[in-house]
């Protein structure tokens, strides 16, 4: 029976080590060469303990350098399955063999839908000139044949003090600049789009996105607290500490460049002072800076347990397609009108008499009976007080 | 007339540079914009997580006790009693083997409990060990995915079968191999319903765990 390396590799040996990588026991690979003798090696591997008894210099020393971890005994390994596990392991893939890029995909798909507005501006301009030569034409044409007819013609006026064009100009440019004005006006202090350059490249598109990783596993805080928060380091070095480059889809920035994302985590073993070649931490570990993003004005309380336990209100409704997002832009406006629309569309989840939905509302008795007479179809958030005044701002 | 025209020379200007900044609109927005009152949208109170280490040097010179930590040695009302076996140096496994016999002060979670055991479990567990709890999450995906080392087989290997409850919490407090502490993320309580939480998993997934003899050897 042919012995299936990579199974035997996975279940016996992979939770320590990794053919290429150095995880809680060093890189497999190349040990047939560093490790000649291939009795001593079968040895090591069925009892680990015997062979540092026996006072072999490399294993020793080994041992040393890996802090003294033991490694596990396999005594009933075959000498055919090590065999198999050998060449599993010297036969891996060297990294970055496989995941060759092609080289001619471009930056992610940008949307090459045209704006016709510029067409159009450009339309109106012309349309503009013409009647503006036309007028001329006509108030000439008007000169000539009233010389004709011998009217006395006053001293033609040019068309920059013609008050009548003056006043046009001057409505135009007031309508133009009030809707600017009145736009930037409404804009202040209203952040949506905002996507800032982050200390460390984060994809949200990698880390939840492709990886699975539930949102709540950073940012725990949004299911206890008000605050979803930002992960300390140790949550970022749970895995990092292992995963120590990127080997996936290439990643762009929001303006197009190109990201190298084994830098981007080895900037995190700066700021950690992680060392991933001894695998300890090193140096003094240091915050990082992170900009926020979403930013609530200190008059108005938001509480994200709130919405997510008991209005049950997933992420994306406010964050976006936050898992599409190699940089996180603010999805929503944010404004209150915003907020407002939300709490007076939204139905909350009351539960209907068989016990199904959210018995936080359970006390809401007037609208239980309004409910079962037939009275309301259905409960808003704005029934239940959620465009009160005191429920954000107080 | 000549008011007229000033006025004009002033809007034209501002007009053509708001129209350019509505043009620009291709680009990433890197700047938060202007705001009406900067001390009522920033907030002025220190709010979680705002204050550095060298904030909270600089206020306790004035007097102010400004701590996210608990105090050492102390605990919430309510709360399990802490665990109190320290973490081992390097190398050494001491503890980890005197873990052994510290018994889970949860037991026979209700349902209500169990169905938050696995929630925790999904969000925080679930990501290497799978859900299943057959130690292939989207992080290792059968080693393919990016996690380098095999996380441990919770359902269907001897060796995390017959764990005691004990060394388990002392894994998932203290992190073991390639795995990181996750006391920050789960408190006492919920780290005990998730080992809980596993238990009751081996034990559905084979209904007499002593006279297994398909499992694998260790």
């Amino acid at each position: 029976m042919a012995q299936d390396g990579k199974a035997l590799f996975q279940s016996d040996c992979a939770s320590c080590h990794n053919p290429i990588k150095q995880v809680t026991g060093p890189a497999l690979k190349g040990v047939t060469a560093r490790v000649p003798d291939q009795k001593l090696l079968h040895a090591w591997i069925r009892n680990n303990s015997a062979v540092l008894a026996s006072g072999n210099k490399y294993f020793n020393d080994l041992y040393i350098q890996f802090g003294k971890t033991p490694m596990n005994t396999f005594p009933q390994l075959t000498d055919a399955e090590i065999d198999a596990i050998l060449k599993y392991v010297e036969t891996y893939p060297e990294p970055g063999g496989g995941g060759a890029k092609n080289p001619n995909e471009g930056p992610a798909t940008q949307t090459l839908e045209s704006d016709n507005s510029l067409l159009y501006g450009i339309l109106t301009l012309i349309l503009a000139v013409i009647m503006l030569v036309l007028l001329q034409v006509n108030s000439n044409l008007r000169k000539l044949s009233d010389d004709k007819s011998g009217v006395p013609s006053h001293d033609p006026i040019p068309f920059y003090r013609n008050k009548v064009y003056l006043t046009f100009l001057g409505l135009v440019l007031f309508v133009i600049g009030g809707y600017y004005i009145v736009q930037a006006a409404i804009g202040l202090g209203r952040q949506q789009n905002y996507q800032p350059e982050q200390p460390i490249f984060f994809s949200h598109k990698v880390h939840p996105g492709t990886n699975q990783i539930s949102c709540l596993y950073c940012h725990g805080g949004a299911w206890d607290s008000k605050m979803a928060g930002v992960p300390s380091l140790n949550v970022c070095m749970n895995c990092h500490a292992a995963i120590n480059d990127y080997k996936g889809e290439p990643l762009y920035r929001a303006n197009g460049k190109e990201v190298d994302a084994t830098g981007e985590i080895q900037k995190l073993y700066s700021y950690t002072g992680y060392d991933p070649k001894s695998g300890k931490y090193t140096e003094p570990g240091k915050q990082i800076e992170w900009v926020k993003i979403h930013n609530l004005p200190d008059h108005v309380y938001f509480n994200h347990s709130q919405h997510i336990r008991a209005g049950k209100v997933q992420c994306q409704t406010c964050h976006g397609s936050i898992t599409e997002m190699n940089e996180v832009k603010q999805f929503s406006e944010l404004s209150m009108g915003w907020c407002i629309n939300c709490h007076r569309t939204t139905k909350v989840n009351f539960p209907d008499s068989a016990g199904n939905g959210n018995k936080f509302y359970s006390i809401y008795e007037k609208f239980h009976q309004n409910l079962s007479t037939g009275k309301m179809d259905s409960v808003t958030v704005e029934n239940i007080g959620g465009t009160e005044c005191q429920k954000c701002h107080y | 007339m000549n008011v007229v025209m000033r006025i004009c020379k002033k809007i034209i200007p501002v007009c053509l540079s708001l129209a350019m900044l509505a043009s620009c609109s291709d680009e990433p927005r890197r700047d938060t914009g202007r705001i009406y009152m900067p001390d009522m949208t920033y907030s002025r109170a220190y709010e979680t997580y705002a204050v550095t280490p060298e904030e909270r040097d600089a206020l306790l010179k004035k007097g102010i006790h400004y701590s996210n930590i608990p105090v050492a040695g102390t605990m919430k009302r309510g709360a399990i009693f802490p665990f109190d076996i320290m973490q081992d140096a390097a190398g050494d496994t001491t503890n980890y083997v005197a873990s052994k016999s510290v018994k889970n002060p949860l037991s026979g979670l209700d349902d209500a409990t169990m169905t938050e055991a696995n929630r925790l479990y999904l969000v925080n567990c679930g990501i290497c060990h799978g859900t299943k709890l057959d130690g292939n999450g989207p992080l290792y995906r059968g080693g393919d995915g990016p996690f380098p080392a095999k996380p441990a087989t919770l359902v269907g290997d001897v060796k995390y079968e017959s764990m005691p409850e004990g060394q388990m919490y002392y894994s998932v407090t203290y992190g073991k191999n390639k795995m990181g502490s996750y006391a920050s993320q789960l408190d006492t309580r919920q780290r005990w319903m998730v080992i809980a939480y596993i238990k009751a998993k081996q034990a559905a997934a084979h209904p007499a765990p002593a006279s297994d003899s398909t499992g694998k050897k260790n």
